[in-house]
């Protein structure tokens, strides 16, 4: 399935006005305009082999306006590869500024001014949907200076929305951080006055587990959270790291672009927010416990209300997103269970860094509620032991319905996590 | 296949109930209702067969008769694992 955005695509593109701004990649400074230009047909699918590869993949299309799918070698298999040739993309690996380009099966004429993003594939093959540059800036409009950490995948929703930040507002700085570097970012963000930064839920808990101290130490005044369902747990944890920081988190898709921005601390959004329409702005709904968005920023195909595939829960005066859909939903012998929620109360015990919960087949009741965890390194230090299977099965039982209660709860070594920064897709 | 015994089932019942609080007592005719083994705690039971063992138990194999007791529970999942 592929989708476009709506209305004319303006060729050529006018110059983006934060070319000038500083980036760090691979531990060295430069600004975008000093990155190479790669010479690519148009249109590319460019597998970048490297965060400059991409960086200067997204530079090229915001100076030429050429039609462009930018992703990682690791995120494209073979099939997916002789799709986008049979789709009329030029497949251009692309290391080092050194391009190495297979010409399409199904020649076609460009489109300027297109960008596509690969969806993360969660729900089944990944999928291309159309954007436009100015349909990936969502920011606009004065922005205090910032030096913006980028994490992401090069090509994922994530990442075009720090890239265009910095590539179309002056002030708006970045440093990238390459995926051998993920366990050390603080460090080099240290070094390089980060003082933004936006990663999911686990990218922040791994960051907490594996150092918060030198955490503490990023001057960061903005912190953003996104991705992955955003539980109270995380918040309050890096409230308490970054007490005078700006904590956010958002709800955006390659889909329906950042429909929900929350700044108040909390997990969820006002449940006053579901069904008020207001011009310009996405409107949120809940149909059968699926969060549904109607978003001007949306794309061709996808016009009108789009049903998200994540599942929602209203608990007192906020809306929690508790996760897929398919996936959420536990069933254990008739009763219903959300695997977020019970989530949430693993990851609120003070011993807990990460968990995740699934149903796990079993007799009589067809599923249980079954979990793994990450104790948090401090537990021990502390003075405490970290938690073991009996004590948090307690402590679900004293805070959840008895079918609720993960009986069985393995303890993992570290927090797994893979290229999305996601645990879970 | 890695099987457990009647023995080794018994010791993971009478862990799944000292999780809950209760006690598994020593007579296999002992009625489950009355000590308190309900469907959450037999599924338990057999996930945690199914993790020291490493195999899969195959659930939709025997009819599911019925169980009354500690004895009957035993009985089923020595059973299940032979299947």
């Amino acid at each position: 399935m592929t989708v476009g955005t709506p209305g004319p695509v303006a060729a050529p593109h006018p110059a983006p006005a934060g070319t000038g701004n500083r980036i760090v990649v691979g531990g060295v400074a430069l600004t975008w305009q000093d990155l190479p230009d790669p010479a690519l047909s148009a249109p590319s699918a460019v597998l970048a082999h490297g965060a400059r590869d991409a960086l200067a993949a997204a530079r090229h299309h915001a100076t030429h306006g050429t039609e462009l799918l930018i992703s990682t070698d690791s995120r494209v298999d073979a099939g997916l590869r002789a799709e986008l040739r049979d789709a009329g993309f030029t497949l251009t690996d692309l290391a080092d500024g050194q391009t190495r380009s297979l010409a399409p099966t199904r020649p076609r004429a460009a489109e300027p001014g297109r960008l596509w993003l690969l969806t993360s594939g969660s729900t089944g093959r990944p999928k291309r949907v159309g954007h436009t540059l100015g349909s990936l800036t969502t920011v606009r409009g004065d922005q205090p200076a910032r030096t913006w950490l980028c994490p992401y995948a090069p090509g994922t929703y994530a990442w075009w929305q720090v890239v265009t930040l910095s590539l179309t507002q002056p002030g708006q700085h970045l440093v990238v951080v390459e995926p051998d570097q993920l366990d050390d970012w603080p460090a080099l963000a240290a070094a390089h006055g980060v003082d933004a930064a936006s990663g999911t839920p686990t990218f922040w808990r791994r960051s907490i587990y594996a150092d918060a101290a030198a955490l503490a130490r990023v001057p960061l005044r903005q912190i953003t959270l996104g991705g992955e369902p955003v539980d109270q747990a995380i918040l309050d944890q890096l409230r308490e790291l970054f007490p005078a920081a700006r904590i956010s988190w958002i709800y955006a898709s390659s889909e329906v672009g950042a429909s929900i921005v929350v700044h108040d601390g909390r997990a969820g959004f006002p449940v006053e927010w579901l069904d008020r329409p207001a011009p310009g702005r996405p409107t949120l709904s809940v149909r059968d416990d699926e969060l549904v968005i109607t978003s001007p920023y949306h794309g061709v195909g996808l016009d009108g209300p789009v049903r998200t595939g994540d599942r929602v829960q209203v608990v007192d005066d906020r809306v929690l997103i508790t996760g897929r859909l398919d996936s959420d939903e536990i069933n254990v012998g008739g009763s219903k269970v959300s695997a977020g929620l019970v989530r949430d109360v693993l990851t609120a015990h003070p011993g807990v860094a990460w968990a995740r919960v699934t149903g796990r087949r079993a007799p009589v009741l067809g599923r249980m509620v079954v979990a793994e965890v990450v104790p948090h390194p401090t537990s021990a230090g502390d003075g405490g032991d970290p938690p073991d299977e009996a004590a948090l099965v307690r402590w679900c039982a004293d805070r959840l319905p008895e079918h609720a209660v993960p009986r069985r709860i393995r303890v993992l070594p570290e927090i797994p996590v893979k290229e999305t920064l996601k645990s879970d897709v | 296949m890695n099987e457990l015994s009647r023995a080794q089932i018994r010791d993971l019942m009478a862990q799944v109930l000292k999780n809950q609080g209760k006690v598994l007592p020593d007579d296999d005719a002992a009625d489950l209702r009355e000590i308190g083994f309900r469907s959450l705690d037999f599924s338990e039971l057999a996930l945690r067969v199914e993790d020291e063992t490493g195999e899969e138990l195959n659930f939709d194999a025997p009819g599911l008769r019925r169980i009354a007791t500690v004895g009957d529970v035993l009985d089923f999942l020595v059973e299940l694992q032979k299947q």
